[in-house]
């Protein structure tokens, strides 16, 4: 572990992956602007089919753009790879379409540069804001109960997209990060590396816009592959971080 | 147990077609020598059978199966099922690797991107 480095030196970097998200970009960019703290942002545009690219553009912010659509797990990645090949030190994944809002990101910082190695930003700790459909809750809950079953650790909301990472996971997350529904996974494949996982409370927004990535009829697949996923996970063994 | 002749003649005709249809994918560069390989075996059994149908009843009796065509089933399901799987880890591979080369190049393109705008930022 790095032992006390100068935390006001720490580079962080915002990853915002963004599918057809050209309308709530905007409002995003502006919330970002009266954020504090110091960091750089990059929207990673999934090949969308509206004016993401533009919109990024037109308000000076970095934009990658995907040649073809590689999902939300392979543009997240793309976000790490970006954090790995440019030496930041804190990685903030943050979704594109208004769920997150910008201003816990200077408690997820903090919580990074107080030794945690992922924190969670997450909805069921003070039951506060948007708290997404019965359905979802009772899904939610099911892999809570799983992950903590499978490795022993309490983490109220496994799906959340609002997480930041230190160094040691984006090295991990840059090299394997699953392709689909990746967030319960990569909670599992971290703790499994004996590092770090803490939760901060956050409140989320519904949607503004734009349509969530799991429909009704994907649910139950949804559920079957990110269990076998979880199951998987907690007993591969350690990450050899390296290329393949 | 004799085959009929002319089922016999369209199975020879047609194993050696797909035999020369095989070889000339593989002439014209459309069919990997990898992957080639495993189908000009499974033509060539195709054609010997054909030709010797004894075979398929020495194999049957080998493997003690008592209806030839049931041996001929059981063979050829599970070479399918060792094509398939083999087929289906050349994809995930393949996915991954497309996966990677995706995000590598949008990275360079966006780095090209800056370093084109700072010089022109320079030029002016």
């Amino acid at each position: 572990m790095k032992g006390i480095k100068d935390t006001e030196s720490m580079k962080t970097l915002i990853i915002i992956p963004a599918y057809n998200e050209s309308e709530n970009l905007p409002r995003l960019f502006e919330a970002l602007k009266e954020t504090e703290g110091d960091f750089d942002i990059i929207v990673i545009n999934d090949c969308s089919r509206d004016n993401t690219e533009a919109v990024c553009k037109r308000n000076n912010i970095k934009v990658v753009s995907l040649p073809v659509n590689l999902g939300i797990g392979g543009a997240v990645q793309t976000g790490y790879r970006y954090a790995l090949y440019h030496d930041y030190d804190i990685a903030i994944q943050l979704d594109g379409d208004g769920q997150h809002d910008p201003k816990f990101i200077p408690y997820l910082i903090k919580r990074i540069k107080e030794g945690n190695h992922l924190c969670i930003g997450s909805r069921f700790i003070e039951n506060e804001g948007y708290q997404s459909s019965k359905i979802r809750r009772i899904g939610i809950k099911y892999f809570s109960k799983l992950i903590k079953f499978l490795t022993g650790t309490l983490i109220t909301d496994p799906t959340s997209g609002y997480r930041a990472c230190s160094r040691e996971v984006i090295k991990l997350f840059a090299n394997d990060y699953p392709k689909d529904y990746p967030e319960p996974e990569t909670v599992v494949t971290v703790l499994r590396n004996k590092l770090k996982v803490s939760e901060m409370p956050v409140i989320m927004n519904a949607r503004e816009g734009g349509k969530s990535s799991i429909t009704n009829l994907k649910g139950i697949y949804y559920m079957i592959k990110v269990t076998l996923a979880i199951m998987i996970a907690s007993i591969s063994g350690k990450s050899v971080v390296g290329e393949d | 147990m004799n085959m009929s002749s002319t089922l016999r003649t369209t199975l020879i005709i047609g194993s050696i077609l797909f035999f020369v249809f095989i070889i000339n994918m593989v002439r014209t560069k459309k069919l990997e020598l990898k992957y080639a390989l495993i189908w000009i075996l499974t033509s060539l059994s195709f054609i010997i059978m054909s030709i010797f149908p004894e075979t398929v009843f020495m194999v049957a009796r080998l493997l003690e199966v008592e209806v030839a065509a049931n041996a001929l089933f059981l063979c050829i399901i599970f070479l399918l099922l060792l094509m398939v799987f083999a087929l289906t880890v050349a994809v995930s591979r393949h996915a991954d690797r497309i996966k990677k080369l995706v995000q590598e190049l949008a990275l360079l393109k966006a780095e090209l991107e800056d370093k084109d705008k700072a010089s022109e930022n320079k030029d002016h």
